[in-house]
């Protein structure tokens, strides 16, 4: 069988035959390799690969890229979806809070997972985990803090 | 060479010490003897032809309060601008206080000296994040040294290594902890889940948090060194009405006990690159290279053709910052011998 990856790298050289040995490795045949550089985001570019081999030869694969740190976006036409945590904190009320979450709802390709909320006299801390595809992280990072300023809370994400 | 020390506290007297236990080694590696032509604190100065002698210069300091009181050649209430003609020197340590509304009196010190054909070597960032680009521009204008390793992360190499060791990469970003005041807070909030204000008073308490800590907490002092490196290290030209700041004192221990169910840290980071300018808290993995904790500071620089580079070390501090601007002194003298 076949799969279609699409793997994020650094532009530097080296780094696509780095990719590829775990591929090699395990056995998986290369069949193609498009190397989309004209959509480079800062210093990433997306690799298209398409391999070939049995189904355990192609999830050994996988696995060895995921160890090696080598990011995958895509699986077959469908991306792959990543968690990211933020943190707020400040004065909020509960509707105030419904509509955040609503509001990041409503952004392509993000869900909100999971909300843990902790009180004190003073302020509300907020804990939003959220699922969103790789393409609309930069968007997802936008939005969260244009949330802060409108809600006067202070925000706090991922590095 | 001969140098005059202008501000003479934590930093100048560190300079001091330092020229005075390295004496013998600078001499028999470099050739190097440095003097200490004149020094000058906010009430007066001392000078001497053929060189004051640091440890009475120290002394004379912590007792009576001012270097003015040298004997002999001490000169009360003259003021650094005139000591700088009153004497012949090589090269100016300029280490007053950061000023982040006008850069004085450093700005001034610094630019009598350059227009005078004066080398200059600086740990203070006010000016530097005000006017880079006027300081730098004089300096070169004039064909004189102006070194600054000491402004940003103390002890830290982080200027001369990306300019000087690192000459063959682009340097894509660079992302760190930049102030020491604030890591040791928000690490001692995680390891003790204190709350921010009872931090900051045990910070205080320990002579880790000035008295006034409103340029360290609201992180003016990270967004200061950033645009040094902004400037210095990436070539963009800004100053530091162009930095996104966001300072630690909203930060509650529920959020630091929140991230740390993830496995994450809160830090303080900087994040400089050619299209982002910022500075607040964020998470990072406790895994990662940020997960630095003290009053150290760390950065990691992101380049084209090495990868990534982490470097780790004391920020503040006498002798350390200290050591940074000796080692502008020595690289000076190299590069003319
Ligand atoms: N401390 C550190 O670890 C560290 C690390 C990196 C960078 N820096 C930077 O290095 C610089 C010096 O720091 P520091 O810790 O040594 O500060 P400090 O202990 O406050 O010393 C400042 C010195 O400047 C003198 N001064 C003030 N106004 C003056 C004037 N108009 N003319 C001449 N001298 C004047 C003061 O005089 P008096 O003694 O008479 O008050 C004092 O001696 C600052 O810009 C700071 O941001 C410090």
């Amino acid at each position: 069988m076949r799969m279609s990856l699409v793997l994020e790298l650094q532009d530097v050289p080296g780094q696509l035959v780095a990719a590829l040995e775990p591929i090699a490795s395990v056995g998986a045949n290369i069949v193609t390799i498009i190397h989309e550089r004209d959509v480079k985001t800062g210093a990433l570019v997306p690799v298209q690969v398409t391999i070939e081999g049995d189904k355990e030869t192609l999830d050994l694969a996988i696995k060895k890229l995921t160890e090696k740190g080598i990011r995958i976006i895509e699986k077959d036409g469908i991306p792959l979806k990543e968690k990211v945590n933020a943190i707020l904190v400040g004065k909020i009320s509960e509707e105030e809070l419904k509509g955040i979450v609503d509001n990041i709802n409503n952004l392509e390709g993000v869900k909100v997972a999971d909300l843990s909320l902790k009180m004190s006299t003073t302020s509300s801390t907020i804990k939003v985990t959220m699922e969103a595809e790789h393409n609309s992280l930069g968007l997802l990072e936008d939005k969260i803090h244009k949330i802060g300023v409108e809600h006067r809370l202070l925000v706090i994400t991922e590095t | 060479m001969r140098i005059s020390i202008v501000g003479f506290g934590a930093v100048g007297q560190g300079v001091a010490k330092a020229i005075r236990s390295t004496q013998e080694r600078l001499r028999r590696k470099y050739n190097l003897k440095i003097d200490i032509v004149a020094a000058a604190d906010s009430k007066g100065a001392a000078i001497q032809e053929d060189g004051l002698d640091p440890q009475k210069l120290i002394k004379v300091k912590t007792e009576k309060g001012s270097v003015a009181y040298y004997p002999d050649h001490g000169h009360e209430d003259m003021d650094s601008l005139q000591v700088l003609d009153e004497v012949e020197y090589d090269c100016l340590v300029e280490v007053t206080p950061t000023n982040i509304i006008t850069g004085e009196p450093g700005k001034s010190l610094i630019t009598k000296a350059i227009e005078d054909g004066k080398d200059v070597v600086t740990s203070n960032k006010g000016h530097l994040s005000l006017f880079y680009k006027e300081l730098v521009g004089l300096a070169k204008e004039h064909d004189v040294n102006f070194k600054f390793e000491a402004s940003v992360g103390g002890a830290m190499p982080i200027i001369n290594f990306a300019q000087e060791t690192l000459p063959s990469s682009r340097i894509e970003s660079i992302i760190g902890i930049l102030n020491g005041t604030t890591n040791f807070i928000l690490s001692r909030m995680t390891a003790e889940g204190s709350s921010y204000e009872q931090t900051l008073k045990e910070a205080q308490e320990l002579g880790i948090a000035e008295t006034d800590p409103t340029q360290d907490v609201e992180g003016l002092d990270a967004a200061c060194k950033s645009v040094i490196l902004a400037n210095a290290v990436l070539g963009r030209e800004c100053t530091l009405d162009d930095v996104e700041v966001t300072g630690i004192t909203k930060i509650t221990p529920e959020a630091i006990e929140l991230a740390k169910e993830d496995g994450y840290h809160i830090k303080l980071i900087a994040e400089i690159s050619h299209e982002i300018l910022r500075v607040g808290p964020r998470l990072v993995k406790d895994t990662s290279p940020y997960a630095v904790d003290g009053t150290l500071n760390m950065a990691t620089l992101r380049t084209d053709l090495a990868g990534e580079i982490t470097v780790i070390g004391k920020g503040a501090g006498s002798l350390e910052t200290a050591s940074a601007i000796l080692t502008d002194i020595i690289n000076i003298w190299k590069s003319k011998h």
